[in-house]
């Protein structure tokens, strides 16, 4: 128990530390030796994070732990991988990837500039050192010596700046926003680059060139690219990561060999991976039991699933907390929930009868209920977008404070309020969902049947309908949110703010002055935690937006996902390698 | 006789323009934006604009038919606008033998059944073996493909496990993988199939057992199986094999369930993606393929049914 | 026997009762059908629960309080199947009905006057016939959306190609025998002649088309919700119900065994007497 506490008390030192930086500095009060070298020490990679907007415990608390060695392990072995619930992976091209399940594939064949591990120590990936310029402007890398591609090409730096030019150019990649900050990239000589900044930018190091959360500067072969083609290349990227695509049959599967000059001779251990997309539950149950299969990947393993994973002595089921949300959303300009300003004290919108409706239908949600019957008990309660994961961050006490806690009572009462007793004289309304969550929309509609004896409508629309509706605010109720980061900013910048991507954008502004939700209160305080370095402080506001958007019903939050990791016995998954939503094939070894 | 086949094959082809550019506008009324869907969390307006030029959707729609039917001509059927943009062409001929394969099978899985089961069922017409046949064509006619299917993943694959529940392996990856991977969809789309057939047969040996030249034949004391096996059967498949051409054509459809069922990529599961993702280039393609074998199969069969029988040749 | 018409041989209720005393599909057959037609029609009254009620009590074996189980969000499997009917019933009727007055005025118009109305009416025929029946009805719902009106739009618009054709045929071979010329210089008129002297004597083939199409449509309609094109997602639909039930195979068979078999034994009914009525009107085979 106490080293437990110690190692939190050192974690929240760490976290003290890095946010301890005047943030007018544009090295992040870093001196110009520390940000640059071969390695950033974990102290300077937190202050960078935390800099970036974005430092949680939970991020900072699994690099003091106990460090598992990472053991020589059994070299070789073919590891056979099931992706789940996707029926085939359809690009593995890093600027055309919108899917996380390519995504975990692609980090294992294409390198990055820098990769942050577990441990939050962000090492050069294809980097060997690098230096920073005193006005925090200029970058100079020193690119690692010796690599080649798969296809026997040299890596150097026309590689780098070939990717960067591929990925500032919206035609060519959909991630061009990342490296929108980037004036230019200059070749020094074969083996250095200089890029130039427009701003001091915090997550330059630690996203922007980070091969997993970055994918701009996920370096890729122009050599490959010339002679395969775009689409070619698509399906079987040529890169510098310790594996290579040996095959790639859409709908059948990729085949992954390792890669024999990879530049860290420790990794990968495996000489062999298959990954086979599976669509249907069944299937993939079966194969994981046959022992047809010995990892999964790709979506969220099956929620059903779950319980006959665990009693199976041969299965190692690792279930973790995980970051992201999911809402029924709320559209405030239907007549019957209308709110056209949501910038006045609660107990005034609570008088307005198109608030009192939103306010109920947030209160009827039996979340416990919810995450038994509609996802097996394989979630946490929601009631803002900050999550558990976030550790420091997140308010528990909102569960109980907040104006959307489940209430049947008090949701009852203000749909009476409103003029719908008992639910009577209340429309029919649409929750929109996708095909694969109409189970859970139908968990929903039994909810507020049950609670507030209204209709409601399961939906199901294939997403590219789904989320057009959405953007253009043409729907009644809709399920969904976000994958999510562990960083705040994902879920309250993304989403909660005035002016965020996903609210509304493709809306007709005169008819919908804004999307689904508009608080100014909130809208500064997240401008503000953004920017803002002290740790405690920064939680105050974070919790303050959160609470703004929780108690004024921005969305009903709904849930938050676990991240299910199922895998067989007879392989060892370190630590390090254990990252929820991405897959470390090249620390897995056979046990 | 030739200007019958050749008015036949200049009809064919006019259908499948017809039924290429009704695709193409039809397609154009689904709701959904693919954009959207591609694009997902990840879209800015520039991106947006910049993959609707590339994919010539800013272009007023006569114009884009226009293009795609002139590819066509040449062989281009133009990019999936889905993923990683691959050539039409070559999903389709990805897909095509893996639905040729399991029609194939099918058909020879149905035929092993139907056709003793017919003969037997004709010979001994009325008899419990008849009436036992009978039932299960019947049986096997009403059943739905995609239930047959659940139910032979549930027995085979997740409980005795003997056979794989899902997936394809092509025949260059070994020939029983091929074979074992298609064993239970096949089953699921050829039993329907071989009810129609036995029942056809049955039908059709009954008529020919009645016919003069089998008394004839009779009377010269030949032994039973020798009537039924020499004399009566290649008769009676002469309308059999008329309907097995169209039916052929059927199975590819009857695969559209069983494929998605068993996860196959074949003809079907790519058109119904292709109808679900909104991906318009590979529905115009599959569905002028599915058209072309169908009208094709067609084809054949008139111009057989030309050979047999001389008076529809006329009309 | 050429001069006459046909359906003077067909002496009438007798002939039926000579065939279906003999026949022990046909009662059976019936009976069975009528069952699903009273579940359908009686389901609030026959269904023990509400189809949509969901429960805590989440794929349970089929037991003395669930009959035939229960499904992955609790809800009784039996009252679903039950409803079901309703659906499936009513698709497999409404959309054969559709067709079926479609289909024969098109072939008999195309049949009878022949020319250029043959010309254009055959011409559609064979652009319907380049496509497999039910390829059409994905298309059709993928098109307009889903939705009870959709589905039945887009099947029955699958079907009009057979009951145009077998139509159509039926006039060509009749129009030329004796009894349409003996109306003719009778003074009859085209209409007249069109209906009321070869549309009875078509009817035969045509009813036995019908009860085919019938069990296709019912077939059609399950493999439509299967995919996720069918009716509706909040009503159960025996081909919904598998769908749903697929991810659950293995943790509750009864999901994926008594959907079907609901779905097998009405379209097994429908084809016993259809196929009795085949015997009963003496229809040769081929003209299907």
């Amino acid at each position: 128990m106490s080293k437990f506490k110690d190692i939190e008390w050192l974690a929240k030192q760490e976290l003290k530390d890095a946010y301890d930086f005047d943030h007018k500095d544009p090295l992040f009060s870093l001196s110009k030796t520390e940000m640059s070298g071969s390695k950033l020490s974990r102290r300077a990679t937190l202050r960078l994070m935390a800099a970036a907007g974005g430092l949680t415990l939970a991020q900072v608390l699994p690099g003091l732990g106990p460090k598992v060695a990472l053991a020589a392990g059994n070299s070789g072995g073919h590891l056979r991988c099931a992706w789940a619930g996707v029926a085939e992976i359809i690009t593995l091209d890093p600027a055309r990837i919108n899917q996380v399940l390519q995504f975990q594939i692609a980090s294992n064949v294409l390198s990055g500039i820098m990769h942050i591990d577990n441990s939050l120590v962000a090492q050069g990936d294809l980097a060997e050192s690098w230096d920073v310029s005193s006005n925090g402007l200029e970058y100079v890398i020193t690119l690692r010596q010796g690599v080649t591609f798969h296809n026997g090409d040299k890596f150097n730096a026309d590689d780098v700046l070939f990717t960067f030019n591929r990925s500032k150019d919206p035609e060519k990649s959909i991630h061009s926003r990342v490296i929108g900050n980037v004036n230019e990239a200059i070749k020094l000589n074969d083996h250095q680059v200089k890029f130039v900044l427009e701003k001091p930018q915090a997550s330059f190091l630690t996203k922007a060139l980070e091969r997993a959360s970055g994918r701009a500067m996920t370096i890729v072969s122009r050599g490959a690219l010339a002679s395969m083609g775009d689409s070619q290349y698509g399906l079987a990227p040529v890169g510098t990561g310790p594996y290579r695509v040996a095959s790639h049959v859409l709908g059948q599967g990729v085949v992954l060999e390792k890669f024999e000059n990879y530049y860290d001779s420790d990794r990968p251990k495996l000489d062999k991976i298959t990954i086979k997309p599976v669509d249907g539950v069944e299937p993939l149950a079966a194969a994981m039991e046959a022992g047809d299969i010995d990892y999964i990947g790709g979506n969220p393993v099956p929620a059903q699933l779950v319980t006959r994973f665990k009693s199976n002595p041969d299965l190692a089921v690792d279930i973790k907390p995980g970051p992201g949300f999911q809402s029924v959303w709320l559209n405030p300009w239907r007549d019957y929930m209308r709110v056209d300003n949501f910038n006045k004290p609660i107990e005034e919108l609570k008088k307005e009868k198109g608030f009192m409706v939103r306010l109920a239908l947030a209160k009827a949600l039996d979340r416990a209920l919810f995450i038994k019957q509609g996802l097996f008990d394989n979630g946490v309660a929601a009631h803002g977008t900050i999550n558990p994961a976030m550790g420091y961050y997140f308010d528990d006490s909102l569960s109980k404070s907040s104006e959307q806690a489940y209430d049947p009572e008090g949701a009852r009462e203000l749909m009476a309020a409103a003029g719908y007793p008992g639910g009577k004289g209340f429309p029919e309304i649409k929750l929109i969902v996708t095909p694969n969550s109409k189970r859970l929309g139908l968990v929903v509609a039994n909810i507020y049947k049950k609670v507030l004896g209204i209709t409601v409508i399961v939906d199901p629309k294939d997403f590219s309908v789904g989320i057009e509706q959405f953007n253009k605010m043409d729907f009644d109720m809709r399920l969904g949110g976000s994958g999510g980061d562990y960083d705040p900013d994902d879920g309250i910048v993304d989403w909660m703010q005035t002016k965020s991507k996903f609210n509304g954008r493709a809306r007709n502004k005169e008819i919908h002055p804004f999307g689904f939700f508009s608080s100014s209160e909130a809208d500064t305080a997240i401008a503000e935690q953004s920017v803002t370095a002290d740790p405690a402080e920064r939680k105050k506001l974070v919790q303050e937006a959160n609470a703004i958007t929780s108690n004024k019903v921005a969305c009903g939050f709904l849930y938050h996902p676990v991240d299910i990791l199922v895998y067989n016995k007879k392989i060892t998954v370190p630590t390090d390698a254990r990252i929820p939503g991405l897959h470390e094939l090249d620390r897995i070894y056979f046990t | 006789m030739l200007d019958y086949i050749f008015r036949r094959i200049i009809g064919a082809f006019l259908v499948m323009l017809a039924v290429a550019t009704l695709v193409f506008f039809m397609l154009r009324l689904v709701p959904g934006d693919p954009i959207a869907a591609m694009l997902a969390d990840a879209g800015s307006e520039e991106a947006r604009d910049a993959m609707i030029r590339r994919l010539g959707f800013d272009k007023p729609v006569p114009i884009q038919f226009l293009k795609w039917f002139g590819g066509m001509l040449q062989g281009d059927l133009g990019n999936s606008i889905y993923g990683s943009n691959q050539p039409v062409t070559r999903i389709l001929a990805e897909s095509l033998p893996r639905t040729l394969s399991l029609a194939f099978i099918s058909f020879i899985i149905a035929l092993l059944i139907a056709v003793p089961a017919g003969i037997i069922s004709a010979a001994k017409k009325n008899t419990t073996a008849d009436n036992a046949f009978s039932f299960f064509a019947f049986l096997g006619l009403s059943m739905p493909d995609f239930w047959l299917a659940i139910l032979l993943i549930i027995v085979f694959a997740a409980n005795l496990q003997w056979l794989p529940a899902i997936g394809y392996s092509p025949i260059s990856e070994g020939l029983w993988p091929w074979f074992s991977h298609l064993i239970l969809p096949s089953i699921a789309v050829g039993t329907g199939f071989s009810a129609i057939i036995a029942r056809m047969i049955r039908s059709s040996m009954l008529e020919v057992l009645k016919a003069d030249y089998m008394r004839f034949a009779a009377s010269k004391g030949l032994s039973d199986s020798t009537l039924l096996l020499r004399h009566a059967l290649p008769n009676a498949l002469i309308p059999v094999i008329t309907v097995i051409g169209i039916a052929f054509a059927l199975l590819i459809s009857g695969a559209v369930v069983v494929e998605n069922v068993f996860a196959i990529k074949g003809l079907g599961r790519v058109l119904i993606q292709g109808i679900l993702n909104r991906d318009y280039p590979v529905v115009q393609g599959a569905v002028l393929v599915v058209s072309a074998i169908f009208v094709f199969t067609n084809l054949l069969v008139d111009i057989l049914y030309g050979l047999i029988d001389p008076r529809i040749r006329y009309s | 026997m050429l001069n006459k018409e046909p359906t003077e041989n067909l002496k009438g209720i007798s002939r039926f009762r000579f065939i279906f005393s003999r026949d022990k599909k046909a009662p059976i057959a019936i009976s069975v059908i009528l069952i699903f037609l009273l579940s359908a029609l009686f389901a609030p009254w026959l269904a023990p629960y509400d189809p949509n009620e969901m429960t805590l009590d989440m794929m349970s074996a089929p037991s003395k309080l669930h009959l035939l189980g229960t499904d992955d969000l609790g809800r009784d499997l039996l009252s679903r199947i039950i409803w079901g009917t309703q659906i499936s019933l009513f698709v497999g009727v409404s959309t054969v009905f559709i067709s079926l007055v479609l289909g024969v005025i098109l072939g008999v118009v195309a049949g009878y006057y022949g020319g250029w109305a043959d010309m254009i009416i055959m011409r559609y025929i064979d652009l319907q016939w380049a496509f497999p029946n039910f390829i059409i009805a994905v298309y059709l719902v993928a098109v307009f959306g889903t939705g009870l009106l959709n589905v039945i739009v887009a099947i029955s618009l699958a079907f009009l190609d057979d009951f145009a054709r077998v139509a159509r045929s039926m006039v060509l071979t009749l129009k030329e025998q004796q009894f349409v010329e003996a109306a003719r210089t009778n003074g009859s008129s085209n209409f007249r002649i069109m209906f009321k002297h070869i549309l009875p004597n078509a009817a035969a083939p045509l009813i036995v088309q019908a009860t085919v199409c019938v069990s296709y449509a019912i077939l059609g309609e399950a493999s439509l919700s299967f995919l996720g094109l069918g009716v509706s997602a909040n009503t159960p639909t025996w081909g919904l119900i598998l769908a749903d039930g697929r991810s659950f195979i293995s943790q509750a068979w009864w999901l994926g065994v008594y959907p079907g078999l609901a779905i097998m034994l009405i379209v097994l009914s429908i084809n016993f007497l259809g196929d009795s009525l085949r015997d009963t009107l003496d229809v040769k085979e081929n003209l299907l």
